[in-house]
This record gives structure tokens, sequence and C-alpha cells, in this order.
């Protein structure tokens, strides 16, 4: 019983804590539920859950606290849950140690999806990454810089090949502009959004059936990109 | 150097001026003792005695009446050069002369004092007029006490004054200074209150460069903080009013709002309610496509009833003026995309045509507002014209960075009247009952585009009608860079 993966889950409100402990029970999960975010510190210490999923409304504390007090100590997945109009918020949270977010009301699917991604690039941690990964008929070998659509190979600029190859290591997660100008264009600071919007739209030419209804290079309004693969 | 030396310096010069003239007047009456008589003498004797109190005041001219008196007696008297007197009749000639310089320069300096007096009243009075006037026009607490705290200051040659308002309950304190921006540091030299009937609304805090006010000076503070008081009143009342009334009119887009809301909230309540019931309930088998049906239905509406949460808590936002845009550069095309593609399951009654280029300046929007904006519009369009009719989207760039985007159907035209209030609150073109919405979706675009710097407007097109609003963008020019090896 204790090899299933371990959630903690901070929300104050008790319907959302009912739906989702009910869901990921019936999926086979083990949950610890917590109401505040001084219980949810408390129970993430004594319990080393595998995932905390929480909600950045909490009645006791602002969840960018809790996020950060985590984080003083453990590197587990955060998800957080927040409401559609905070993406300041969201994107705050995600730069200082968050891992993923959901926007509230969110699909069930979505929220299992969150949560394979949390585990997956919890083990990947700690093993090695997938060098190769497929996406529908694109193939992006990371250690050999070749990338593949329908077997012939795609020309991509080296900033090209660089973002792409940073979202696909973080395939399934949200990756926030910052954190993207960060790693791609090593800018820390200032705001030049709209390169990065510049060059998503050149990937998904090269990459996309569909450029404007991509598949796999996806927007997250207000936060920024994820690279998704079908599984 | 303060003023109190400066006054008795000034004090010293006058006496000694007094003392001078009177010298000069004896020294030209000696050049002509032999042609004049001493009653003549005497007489010519009041001239500096008058002019001292005429000019200088009372004392001035009691200290030119003994002088006179005194140079009389020693110059013009027998035995000359002396201050004895031999006759009985000099004797009361010199009395009679030093009583009637004293009684004249007391009876000029009499009416200079009042004069001066009245002048000062005058002056006070005035003063207290043009600020009594100036106070009428104000209608803010802290224009009332700014512009009390510079005349005060003025008026009272103050080195700095401040006017510190703080009725308490819900009313906001103010501070007002003059001359502005003055730092004051130590506390202050005179404190006084500004009271009315209701109690006090705060006070008045004067620096001096002087010991004390002045008599005169207490009297025109007292007149000030009088006026002062009856205006801060007067401008608090006004306060007070306009906030009821804004509470008031609040009040009516709130029951307004609810009102149009619950029936709009209820709807897709309802089919939630019964989709989840019957499926439930086992009345639908497991395969039948119903339930496929029904589960569609019941993630439909909870999308919807999310879109109305947000509409309510933007137009709540923008009526507040506390709508906060989250701006970024952001390519058009993609939040037109994301609008669509969330629309999918209502825009399939119509032909939409999306002619949006993504190689359009970008925008510096709030991408999820923007697309509020887009699937408001499409929620619009498709509503009120008839199915299988084209919906386009089509954005152009204009000439200076602008961005124009039309929303364009193929409805009927609606009455020019109706095309600029068309964006108002609770403004329905049809009758309220035949299409269900809040009637809010319009005006929330408007505020966001609004907010955004842009523009929108409604439009009868020669076949159907077109939502134009337009948004300031910005070319990007990107280096190149090497390809992959």
């Amino acid at each position: 019983m204790s090899n299933q993966p371990h959630i903690l889950v901070i929300d104050d409100e008790p319907q959302i804590l009912r739906a989702v402990r009910t869901i990921l029970i019936e999926k086979g999960y083990r949950i610890t539920t917590a109401r505040t975010g001084e219980e949810g510190l408390t129970l993430a210490a004594a319990t080393l859950p595998d995932v905390v999923i929480l909600d950045l409304g909490l009645p006791d504390m602002d969840g960018l606290e809790v996020c950060a007090r985590l984080r003083a100590w453990t590197q587990i997945p955060i998800i957080v849950l927040s409401v559609r109009d905070s993406e300041q918020d969201k994107t705050t949270v995600l730069d200082r140690g968050a891992d993923d977010y959901l926007t509230k009301p969110f699909g069930i699917e979505e929220l299992l999806a969150r949560i394979r991604v949390a585990l997956r690039h919890l083990s990947q941690s700690k093993g090695a990454v997938d060098p190769v990964i497929m996406v529908g008929e694109v193939t992006i070998d990371l250690s050999r810089h070749v990338v593949t659509r329908g077997g012939t190979e795609v020309k991509l600029t080296a900033t090209e090949f660089s973002l792409l190859a940073y979202l696909a290591a973080n395939a399934g997660r949200v990756l926030t502009h910052r954190s993207i100008l960060e790693h791609v264009w090593g800018w820390a600071e200032g705001d030049n959004v709209e390169y990065l919007r510049v060059y998503m739209m050149q990937l998904r030419k090269k990459l996309e059936d569909d450029p404007r209804h991509p598949r796999f290079l996806l927007t997250e309004p207000g936060v920024g990109y994820r690279f998704i693969t079908p599984n | 150097m303060n003023i109190q030396t400066s006054i008795s310096i000034r004090r010293v010069s006058e006496n000694l001026v007094a003392i001078l003239i009177t010298a000069i007047t004896t020294g030209i009456l000696i050049l002509l003792r032999e042609a004049l008589s001493a009653p003549v003498i005497a007489l010519l004797y009041l001239l500096p005695v008058l002019l001292s109190t005429t000019r200088w005041g009372l004392g001035p001219g009691i200290m030119a009446s003994v002088c006179a008196f005194l140079g009389f007696n020693y110059f013009f008297i027998t035995p000359y050069y002396s201050l004895t007197v031999h006759h009985g009749q000099d004797v009361l000639a010199l009395i009679v002369f030093l009583s009637v310089a004293i009684v004249i320069s007391q009876l000029v300096g009499r009416i200079r004092s009042s004069l001066a007096n009245a002048q000062d009243r005058e002056h006070e009075v005035s003063r207290l007029y043009t600020l009594s006037t100036a106070l009428v026009a104000l209608r803010g607490m802290d224009d009332v006490s700014k512009r009390l705290a510079t005349d005060l200051q003025t008026s009272l040659r103050a080195t700095a004054c401040q006017v510190v308002v703080d009725p308490g309950a819900s009313i906001s304190a103010g501070i007002a200074v003059s001359p502005e921006d003055t730092t004051l540091t130590i506390p202050p030299d005179h404190v006084f209150p500004l009271q009315t009937d209701r109690g006090t609304l705060g006070e008045i805090r004067l620096w001096l460069d002087r010991p004390a006010l002045s008599p005169t000076d207490e009297r025109l503070l007292r007149a000030f903080a009088g006026q002062g008081a009856l205006a801060l009143e007067r401008a608090m009342l006004v306060q007070a009013e306009t906030k009821a009334r804004i509470l008031e009119e609040s009040d009516r887009l709130k029951s307004a709002l609810l009102s149009s809301v619950s029936h709009v909230l209820r709807t897709p309540l309802v089919t939630i309610k019964a989709a989840a019931t019957s499926l439930s309930s086992g009345e639908v088998s497991w395969d039948s496509p119903a339930r496929a049906e029904l589960l569609a239905a019941l993630e439909e509406e909870t999308d919807r009833l999310n879109d109305l949460v947000s509409n309510l808590l933007n137009m709540s936002r923008i009526e507040a003026g506390a709508l906060k845009l989250d701006r970024e550069w952001n390519i058009l095309s993609e939040i037109v995309d994301s609008a669509v593609g969330h629309l999918k399951h209502i825009t399939q009654t119509h032909q939409l045509e999306v002619d949006v280029p993504d190689d359009l300046p970008q925008v510096q929007v709030d991408p999820l507002l923007m697309e509020q904006v887009f699937t408001n519009l499409l929620d619009n369009s498709i509503k009120y014209t008839p199915s299988d009719t084209k919906i386009r989207i089509r954005a152009t760039a204009l000439p200076g960075d602008m961005i124009q985007v039309e929303v364009a159907n193929e409805g009927p035209p609606v009455a020019d009247e109706d095309l600029e209030g068309i964006f108002d609150r609770f403004h329905r073109v049809t009758s309220a009952d035949r299409i269900p919405g809040t009637g809010l979706g319009l005006s929330i675009c408007k505020g966001i585009i609004e907010a955004h710097g842009g523009h929108i407007r409604a439009e009868n097109l020669p076949a159907g009608f077109a939502f134009i609003f337009t948004l300031p963008g910005k070319v990007t020019k990107i280096a190149s860079d090497m390809p992959v090896e």
C-alpha cells in the first residue's frame, strides 16, 4: 500500500476537498488533507508527501508564503490552485518555486495530468531525462540536437532549438515567461515577452500541423507556455 | 534680529528725530528772535509738536512738546540761556504752552491711532472677505484647508501654518501646510482649534518668528478659524451627501444586476440539475447516446456559469475603477484563436471566419481580459443573428502602430440612436425576454478596451452589423540568429 503516491491537498473549501479526495482515492492515490496553511505545513513535514496541491486562497496565510516555507526544506512538487483572474499571483508563485498551477474550476483529467507530470518529474530528478522525446510525428533528440518531423529533419535556429529543448525537457509542466527568458536567452530582468512570442510562433510553424491551433506547444495565457506530450 | 528689538530701535529713532526737528525749529527761531514776540514763538513751537505727533504718534509728540517747552524757556524767556524764570507772566505762558502742546499731541495722536486702527480693521475685514468668498467656491476639504493655511500664513506673517483636519468618523483626515513642502520638525508656537457646533474638526498650528500673536493677529486668527471651520463643515456635508448618492446609485445598480443575473444564472443551473439527476437516477443506460449528450451539457453549462461569473467580476471591477490589467506583449491572433477555441460549442450554429494575420504588430494587453472581449462580442453576435449566417473577425494594422479589429455579422441593422447606447449597462436593443442575457457583455467590452487605451464603436454595414475597436500595437524586430549545425 505504501508505494502508492501520497498527495497532500491544502484547501479550505470542504466541497473541493471532498471532490478531490474521492476522485484521487478512486485513482489509487493516498490522500492527506489540510484546511489551513499552518496545518498543511505541519502535515507536509510529518507525512512527507510525493506531491502537494495547494490552494492560493487560504484563510490563515498567503499561498505564496506556504510555498516559500515548503521550498525552504523540500523540493517536492507543488501544484497551486487559483481562480481565473489572478495571473499575477500565479506567475509569482510559479517563479518562486511552485511547479504548476490549475485554474478553478478545473477538469479532473487536468488535475490527474498535472499530478502525473509532477510524479514523473520527481522520478526524473532522481534518474536521467530521456534524451529522445516524441510527440506526434515530431521527434526531438536532445543529446544530438536533431529535430525531425515525419522523418525529415527540421532546420531550427540555435535559439529555436534551445527554446524547444527547454520546453520538451519539462514536458507537461508550465514554464513561465520569466523562466524561459532566463533559461534560453539568459535575460533575468526585463519584459521581453514579445521576442518569446515571435520564436514560439516560428517553432509552431515549423513543427505543428496547424500552427494556429497548436497541439503540443501550448500557450498559458498571462503565464507562459506548456509543452504537452500525448501521454 | 527679532521683531521686538527692531521695534524698540524704531521707537528710539522716532523720538530722536522728534528731538532733532524741535532743535532745528529752535535754531531757526533763534535767528529770528529779534523780529518775533514771545507769543508768536510759542505758536511756532507748536509746529514740530504737531509734525511729530502726526508722523509718529503720541510718544514722539510728547517728546517734542517737552523739548519745545525746554527750548522756549531756555532761549526765548528772559533771562536767556537759563531755565530760571523771573516774571510770573512767563511762568504762566510756559505752563499754558506745555499744556497746549501735550493736549494737541494727545488729540492728534488719538486721531492717528484710531485711523491706524480703522485701517487695520479695514484690512482685516477685506482679508476675511477675500477668504470667505474664496472658501465658498471650494468644495473639497483638502482645498479648503489648503486655502486656509495659505491665507493664515500670509495674513499673520507666520513662518509656517499647518491646518490639520481630523473630524473622526468615516471622513478621512487631511493636512495642509503653507508654505508647501515645508518640513515641520519642531512643535508649533500656537495652536488654535477649528470648532463648530458639531464639535472640533481639527486644528490650526502656527510657527512664528515672534514670541506671541498681537491682539489684532489673535482676532484675525479667530475670525479665520471660524470661517475655515464653517467651510470645512460644509465640505464635509457635501462629501457625505455625495457618498450617500453614490451608495444609492450603486444600490440601484446592484438590484438591477441581481434581477438580471439571477435569471441568467438559473438557466445553466436548470440544465446542470436536470443532467445530473437523470444521470444518477439510472434512467439513462450506460451505453445510450443520451448519456454522452448529458455529460457534454454538464460541462458546457458549468463553463458558461464560469464565464458569467468572470463577466460579473469584471463588471464590478470596471464599475469600481479597479480593473487591474496584467499587460504584456501578445500576438492578437493567438488570443483570437484561443477565444474561438473556447467557444466551439456555441459557434457551431454560425459560419465563423477568422482573418487575423499572425504577423500583425504585437499588442500590449491583458490576454485573459482581451479573450473576454472576443468571447462577449462573439456571444453577442451569435445571439442576435440568425443561424447559418456568417460572423467574421478581421484585424488590420492602421498607421501609427494601431490595430483595428472588426467583428462583423450579417444580422439586422441596429437603429442609429442605439449605436452609441449599445455599450451601456443593461442596454438591451431587443426586448429583454426574447433573448437571454445580462445586458453587461458589451459594456464590459467597452470597459476593457478603454482600459487598454483603445476605443470601441458599433456600426451598421451595407449587409449586417459590426463591432469595431482599436488597440495600440508595436512591431517587434527580431535579430536573426544562426541555424543549428
